[in-house]
């Protein structure tokens, strides 16, 4: 057998391992049937049950677990914490996990840098002029009430925390004014204290609270040192 | 050879190779990046709604542990800026009434420089830890003091009757929840740090509330 015979047969071979025209028109329409069935699904569109998901749900659901977490631990011991529930826009007085007494925030604002995503403890409140009672002079003596409870102060917490609370520019103009007053001397100290010891440590958020003036009494008067403090904070819409 | 070069094979078997190749991708066998620009936003929109719907359950479950601490039972909670005490279960509130709670001043001892007593009724949890019918009132030394009296070596010249009402419920370091005989200043800051409430309500209180009963100052 010559080199020409063996490529002939070789030739031969090859074309009767290659299909015929029919074949080949099966084969197409074959193909084109497996890329068609294969590609419906992944062409398919997802189900848009899910597109109703939101970042700020979740965050939303992230703020009311930390809290809840938080609470927990504060209900599981005898004592009694405030809630400031910025989303709610309440102050509750808790013990136990049970609510005891809430007020309304009529308007807040935070500023200053730091999270309140922790839990704080009252450190510094407004104090109040204690009358004395003298020895046999029962009849007479005075008498703390909640009338005599400051409607503007501030609240100092740790880790460090401003709650400067005042009632509305309405209705006590005056101590409205001077809790801006206060605030902003706050601030400028804070600049001038960074400015001075950048070492120092940051001051912390600071937030401010308008409360109407029994709100605020309410919340001076029920404030022990070392009370615990949770914030919930609002997440925008 | 002439059906190979010429024929059909070279007119559309190269052709359908081509189609096939072509779909691949499509269907998703081939090249990672076109099935990544198809799948991922459902999948970071799957991933999501599975974090919500977790989310979701560790808050109910966190919600049930929170409630779980509440007392089971009846519970006192006694409002000291408002003068009000009340009896609740649950969310029931069984009793409100008219308290009187302490006044806030402050007496100075008088052999003690810088010493002094602070007549605040204390904030925050406790439980009522005694109860007593037709108590006495055992006085202590600043209610002497007060009275600018001496304070009596004898402990029975401290025994005064029918001070404290018909019951007396105490919770802690000598303060009760008891009776008075000023109702005319229920509803204000005038005692020395006790819970003092007219008789019904005493009455009301001592028989809704038992030994261990939390008791909640605000």
């Amino acid at each position: 057998m010559g080199s020409g015979r063996i490529t002939a047969l070789l030739q031969r071979r090859t074309l009767r391992s290659l299909p015929t025209s029919p074949d080949l028109g099966r084969i197409f329409r074959l193909a084109c049937w497996v890329a068609l069935s294969l590609s419906t699904p992944a062409l398919a569109v997802e189900p848009s049950s899910h597109g109703s998901v939101k970042g700020n749900d979740l965050d939303a659901l992230r703020e009311a677990n930390r809290v809840l977490e938080e609470e927990i631990k504060l209900a599981s011991r005898p004592r009694v914490y405030w809630l400031l529930d910025l989303s709610e826009g309440v102050i509750a007085i808790k013990g136990r996990g049970v609510e005891l007494h809430r007020f309304p925030i009529l308007a807040w604002h935070m500023a200053g840098g730091g999270s309140v995503a922790e839990l704080f403890r009252l450190r510094a409140h407004p104090s109040v002029a204690r009358p004395k009672a003298t020895s046999g002079d029962e009849a007479s003596q005075e008498l703390i009430e909640l009338q005599d409870m400051p409607a503007e102060y501030e609240l100092v917490f740790d880790p460090p925390l401003t709650l400067f609370v005042a009632p509305p520019a309405h209705e006590r103009p005056w101590l409205w004014a001077r809790s801006r007053l206060r605030e902003w001397f706050a601030r400028f100290a804070s600049w001038g204290r960074s400015v001075l010891v950048p070492s120092q440590k940051a001051a912390g958020p600071r937030l401010r609270l308008t409360l109407s003036r029994e709100a605020a009494q309410s919340l001076a008067w029920s404030g022990t040192e070392g009370m615990p403090v949770v914030i919930k904070s609002a997440v925008p819409p | 050879m002439e059906v190979v070069r010429n024929g059909w094979l070279k007119k559309n078997a190269w052709a359908a190779v081509l189609v096939l190749v072509g779909a691949l991708p499509i269907a998703g066998f081939e090249s990672e990046a076109p099935r990544e620009q198809e799948v991922k936003p459902s999948g970071i929109a799957r991933k999501a709604a599975v974090h919500l719907e977790g989310l979701r359950i560790r808050e109910a479950a966190l919600r049930r542990q929170l409630a779980a601490l509440a007392p089971t039972g009846s519970y006192i909670v006694v409002d000291t800026a408002r003068n009000r005490l009340y009896v609740r279960r649950r969310s029931e509130v069984l009793l409100a009434a008219v308290a009187s709670t302490g006044s806030g001043t402050i007496l100075d001892y008088p052999d003690r420089p810088g010493a002094r007593w602070v007549f605040d009724t204390p904030r925050g949890e406790f439980m009522i830890q005694s109860k007593f019918m037709n108590p006495v009132w055992v006085k202590p030394d600043w209610a002497f003091v007060e009275e600018g009296l001496e304070v009596p070596a004898d402990p029975a010249q401290r025994v005064e009757a029918g001070m404290l009402g018909d019951y007396a419920l105490g919770f802690g370091n000598g303060f009760f929840i008891h009776g008075t005989l000023y109702t005319r200043l229920l509803g204000k800051n005038v005692t020395h740090g006790c819970v003092r409430l007219n008789d019904e309500d005493l009455r009301s209180v001592y028989r809704l509330a038992d030994i261990g009963t939390p008791l909640m100052i605000f």
